[in-house]
Order: C-alpha cells, then structure tokens, then sequence
C-alpha cells in the first residue's frame, strides 16, 4: 500500500486552543469559556457535554464557521486568525449531523466537491474519488446516483468520505452519527474507528452522547453549561477519576463496566492455573496447589485444552481421573471484551474462569478479583488504547 | 340572422375577405371553418408572432428583475418585505386601467403593452424564486460553507441548482398569465392577438374571437409544455429522488409525481 501515504496519509496536524472564548452578541455569559486544549496530531478528540455547554461552538471556531471572540486556536502552527476563512476550510474536513450532501449533484460529484474547488483536474478528482468510494465501502456503481437514492447509512458514509476528499489534516465531526437508527450507529462508529487507523487524522467530535465518546475518544474533554473545560482525559481516567461531580453525573454511575468495556480480557494480568493432566499422579496436582493464585487445579488436555476443574474428592484418588467433578465453564477467550467476560463469571456464578486463547489453548485464569483489583489499579491507564485499536462491541 | 350579418357586412366591407362566401359567415354560428381557412393567414399569423414577442419580452425582462431583485434581497433580508410589497402593488392594478396611465408616459404602442405585461410577472417570479431559496436544505448550505464555498460558489452551486425547480414553476405561472393578460395589451396600441378579438365588426363574429381566442389559449399550454420540459431536464436528482422512495411526502415539485398511487412503499 504504497500510494496509501500519498492519498490517505497527508500530515496530520495538532490543533492547540488557546483560551480561546467565545462571546455571542447579545449575551453576557460566553458561549465558550477561555477553553485551552491540546488535540495531538492523529488523535479523536471527543467534545462532549449537555446541551447548551458550547462544544459545537467550540469546533466550528476551528474552520471559523464562527469566529473567535478572544484568545486563539493553532491549526498546525498557524494561527486560524491569520487565514482566509474559505481556504482555512478547504484544508479542514466537515462533516455534520445532517449530513449536507447536495441534493442535486451525483454521489461522485459530492465527493469530489473540495478537490474541484482547489482546481484538481478532473482525472486527479475522479481517481481520487474512486479511491473514497473504495475506502468506504461503497458500491462503485453508486457512484452515480443522487443522494436521495442511498439510505442514510451510505449517505453518511458519502459525507465522510467527502469531507477526506481533500487530504485534510483536520476533520470536524458535529454529531456525525446522532440521525442515524442505534443498529447503524454501532456500525457506522466501528467502520469509521477502522477507517480513521488507515487514515489517521486529527478528528474533533463533536457528541452528546457519552457512550460514543467514550467508544470514539482517544481524548475526551468534557465541556459543562457556559462553556467551561470540565475535564480533558482518557476515557479510561475519566471514567476512573472524574475531575468533579458534574463529570461524575455525567460519565454516569456505570462508569466502572464502562471502563471494562474498553480493554480486552489480554489486557489484564491474568493469575496461572493449576494444570493438571488425565492420569498424573495426584500427589504432584497437590504440590502444584500449595501457594497458588487459584485455589482449584484445572484439568487440561494434551493440547493444553481446559476439560474442568478438579473437586477435593476427585484428588483423593491416586492419579487425576478422566472425568472431573466440574465443568471448565465459563471458558473465556482472550479477546472478549472485559465487561462480557465479567458478564460471564457472574452468570456462571463461578469465582474463576479459564481464559484461552485464539487456538483454544489454556493461557490463564480470570478472578472477580482481578476485576476488582483492575479498577482500582492506575496501571491499567499507562497501556491504555487509542480508540482505533479498542475493542469494537458489536 | 341574415339581416344581422348584411349589418355586420356593411359596418366592415374589409372584414369578410371570404370569397366563397360560405353560409355559415352570415348565419355567424359559433365556429365558421370556411371563413378560417380563407382568412388564416392574413389575419392571424401577425398578430400571433406579435403577442409572441410580447409575452416572450415580458417574462424574459420580468425574470430579470425579479431575479436582480432576489439576489439583491438574499444577503439583506429586510429587504424581502419591501420587494413583495412594491411588486404585489404593481400585480394588483387592473391591467386595462395600468395600460391607459401609461399611455401618458410612454405613448400608444409595444413598449407601453411591455412594460405593465413585465410589471405583472415580477410578483410571481420574485415570490417563487425566494420561496426556492429558502426551501434550499440548511444541511446543504452548512456543509458547502464548511467545505470553503464562498457566497458566490454557495449561490451559483448549490442554491440556485436547488431552487430552479421552483424559479422555472414561476416562470410558467407567470408565462401562461401573461399570454393572458398580452390579450388586452391592444388597447395600448401593442398589437398582438387582442387585436383581432376586439377590432371592428370581430366582436360580433364569434368564429374570429374563437379562433384568436384559441390561439392565445394555444400559446400558453405550448409555453406551459415546454416549460415543464425544461424543469424536468435541470432536476433529474428530483425524479431520482421519487424514483427511490415512492409515496415519500417532499413537497417539492409534487406536481409531477409520476409514480401511481398503488405502487407499493
């Protein structure tokens, strides 16, 4: 994929608000409040908070489709203010809840909307375009339909792919999956997630809706009424340490499964099993115990597969029998996601559960406490990932 | 019967080029078709090139200023209120009494019957092609300002491509009202097909009112056709549109819901 670079992969830029304000005519109270923020190159930074806490306000002043009342915000290193607001924009994506796609022109034609402005010749444009409609999954033949012949899913896959068009090293997404039904919404954030790992791009996005910040942000910052910065975190911080109560509503009281289902069973450290094999001698299982995390040996098979646990009585033999007492369920896989694995355990009313991995070999064991002890440990923030890589819930 | 038409005939000797002399000019019956075919082409194709010049001079200068003034009003909104005001004043003058005070300023002739004609297509024009800026999605308007469209590029590109169904609607309403309303532009000296309805002894020979009556009523459906035509042309993405989503309620060109009603959602 070497030509990846050349379309996709034009230079992200860092966006820096410097306590940027905004003060609408007419009113006292500031939309945004001196908000300073710095959004790293390649990151979603996810702006969130009720309504009427000026997050919208706060994006739509980085392509200046409103203008800043005091302080500044960075594109690159370039001021906003220095620039000439079309040709700001023009280097900026957009993309918004309504999605804006001209009734009037072709799907291609919408696409290609940007590329033309900036004088691309048509060849340039329509490969360019070719290589969206790829990029996103469409059917080429739609390419030259209008935009009322598509569902909303395809016509706001068309509206991300036109605001890529041009390679900007900025996009702006206002509540870019807020109109669409809750089934298509899962499905149009997992596709952008793995989209924006291909193209990399500095994103501001813009949500009420915390559940798809926190599926969404690399970064999160949680604006409150009158425009005021509440907190900017991780969400696995923000979810673990809310700076205030008005974060701590809003995160809302579940906010411990939702940090669980950001990481995957792999991400945890999972305490060793006790193994034991169908014929050893029970004396040795019995050794293996003493001192061990989990307190139950788990019988396995020559491939290292879970087959059960093993009962006090089934030790009292001489050798492991064939059959143990109890089943190895729940096994889990190392990838599920953290939240269905505890899920799991407490259905199964189990302490401990067998984790495999892909090829069904025994990798570890999962303890409620270890559940426990993730919450409450800040090591689990250090390796925490970036929104492409988390886990997709489906 | 005979008697009356042996009046008519002495009042305008010219009137009756017919040299069969057919029947039915002296019975003066609802439609004489003998009289048509001798009389046709001296009398009628002037006129009608004339209300043709008339009406096509009219809406093409009223789309003008109406369109001047639509842009001028799209930045400045308070001017809209005005603009509908003046132009709604002028549609409300009778069109006889508007040719008559004319007549002072500007003299018997086809300029007088231009300008009151062009004078009553600017409310309808003007009023359709603000009603199809409006109408223009904000979503639209939006993501082109935030793509980096300039005003001019918002306007050309999207706003004006998005209300030309409507601006051609008016053009037709208009179109059709003034080849009506060219009928009386006689009485300003204009010329056109007013002139053989109401000259001399026609008023009393119904057959040369029928014909120039249907002449104009001719003109305005051919007009009104291909118009339609046109409209249809620049709005494909409507049709796509309702080709899609059949019983889908836009309200937008509603007229040519060419889907059945039966066909299934």
């Amino acid at each position: 994929m070497s030509d990846e670079t050349s379309s996709n992969g034009a230079e992200a830029l860092p966006v820096s608000y410097r306590e940027t304000t905004k003060r609408y005519a007419g009113s006292d109270a500031p939309a945004v409040d001196s908000l300073s923020l710095e959004v790293e190159a390649g990151e979603i930074c996810v702006l969130v908070g009720p309504s009427g806490c000026g997050k919208t306000t706060a994006m739509r002043m980085v392509n200046r489709m409103v203008e800043i009342t005091d302080g500044d915000i960075l594109v690159g290193d370039k001021s906003v203010r220095d620039r000439t607001p079309f040709e700001l924009r023009r280097e900026i994506g957009y993309v918004i809840q309504q999605i804006g796609l001209f009734p009037h022109r072709t799907i291609g034609e919408n696409i290609g909307t940007v590329p033309s402005m900036l004088g691309w010749d048509k060849g340039r444009t329509s490969e360019r375009v070719d290589e969206l409609v790829n990029l996103i999954g469409l059917d080429p033949e739609l390419r030259d339909r209008y935009p009322a012949q598509l569902s909303g899913g395809q016509q706001q896959r068309v509206g991300v792919a036109r605001a890529l068009a041009a390679n900007p090293g900025v996009m702006l997404m206002d509540e870019p999956f807020g109109a669409v039904d809750p089934i298509n919404r899962e499905r149009l954030q997992n596709e952008f997630l793995r989209l924006q790992a291909e193209v990399k791009k500095t994103i501001l996005f813009v949500t009420h809706d915390i559940d798809e910040a926190i599926k969404m942000g690399d970064r999160i910052a949680v604006l409150q009424e009158g425009g005021k910065l509440a907190q900017y975190a991780t969400p696995a911080e923000l979810l673990m340490a809310p700076a205030n109560s008005f974060v701590e509503d809003f995160v809302g009281a579940d906010r411990a499964l939702k940090r669980l289902a950001l990481m995957r069973v792999s991400d945890v450290n999972l305490w060793e099993a006790p193994l034991a094999y169908v014929g050893q001698a029970t004396g040795e299982v019995r050794a293996k115990l003493e001192g061990a995390e989990v307190p139950h040996a788990l019988l396995v098979d020559s491939d290292r597969k879970p087959l059960g646990w093993l009962s006090e009585k089934d030790l009292q033999n001489d050798v492991v029998p064939q059959r143990p007492d109890s089943s190895p369920d729940p096994i889990l896989d190392s990838s599920d996601i953290m939240r269905d694995a505890l899920s799991d355990l407490l259905q199964a009313e189990s302490h401990y559960a067998p984790v495999v991995d892909g090829s069904g070999k025994i990798s570890g064991v999962l303890s409620i406490e270890i559940v426990q002890e993730f919450l409450n440990s800040s090591d689990a923030l250090e390796d925490e990932h970036s929104a492409a890589e988390r886990p997709l819930a489906t | 019967m005979t008697a009356l038409s042996a009046v008519v005939a002495q009042i305008d000797d010219s009137f009756f080029t017919d040299r069969s002399e057919a029947d039915c000019i002296r019975d003066n019956g609802a439609f004489c078709f003998e009289w048509v075919i001798d009389n046709f082409s001296d009398r009628y194709i002037g006129p009608t090139l004339e209300h043709l010049v008339l009406v096509g001079v009219s809406v093409a200068l009223g789309f003008l200023i109406a369109f001047g003034m639509a842009l001028l009003s799209h930045r400045r909104r308070w001017l809209i209120p005005p603009f509908i005001g003046a132009t709604g004043i002028l549609y409300t003058i009778p069109s006889v009494a508007f040719f008559f005070l004319l007549l002072g300023a500007t003299g018997r002739g086809k300029d007088t019957a231009i300008i009151a004609l062009t004078a009553y297509t600017l409310q309808i024009i003007y009023r359709n092609i603000n009603a199809g800026l409006a109408n223009v999605p904000a979503g639209s308007k939006d993501a082109g300002r935030g793509m980096g469209m300039t005003d001019r590029q918002l306007l050309w590109k999207v706003e004006l491509p998005l209300a030309l169904p409507e601006i051609i609607a008016g053009i037709r309403i208009a179109t059709v009202s003034t080849v009506a309303i060219a009928t009386l532009a006689v009485f300003a000296g204009g010329g056109g097909l007013g002139s053989e309805i109401i000259s001399g002894s026609n008023i009393t020979f119904k057959t040369g009112i029928v014909v120039a009556g249907g002449l104009a009523i001719l003109m305005a459906i051919i007009f009104d056709i291909m118009l339609l035509l046109v409209q249809r042309r620049l709005s494909r993405w409507q049709r796509a549109d309702r080709a899609e989503r059949s019983g889908g309620g836009g309200s937008r060109g509603e007229f040519f819901r060419r889907k059945p009603a039966w066909t299934a959602q």
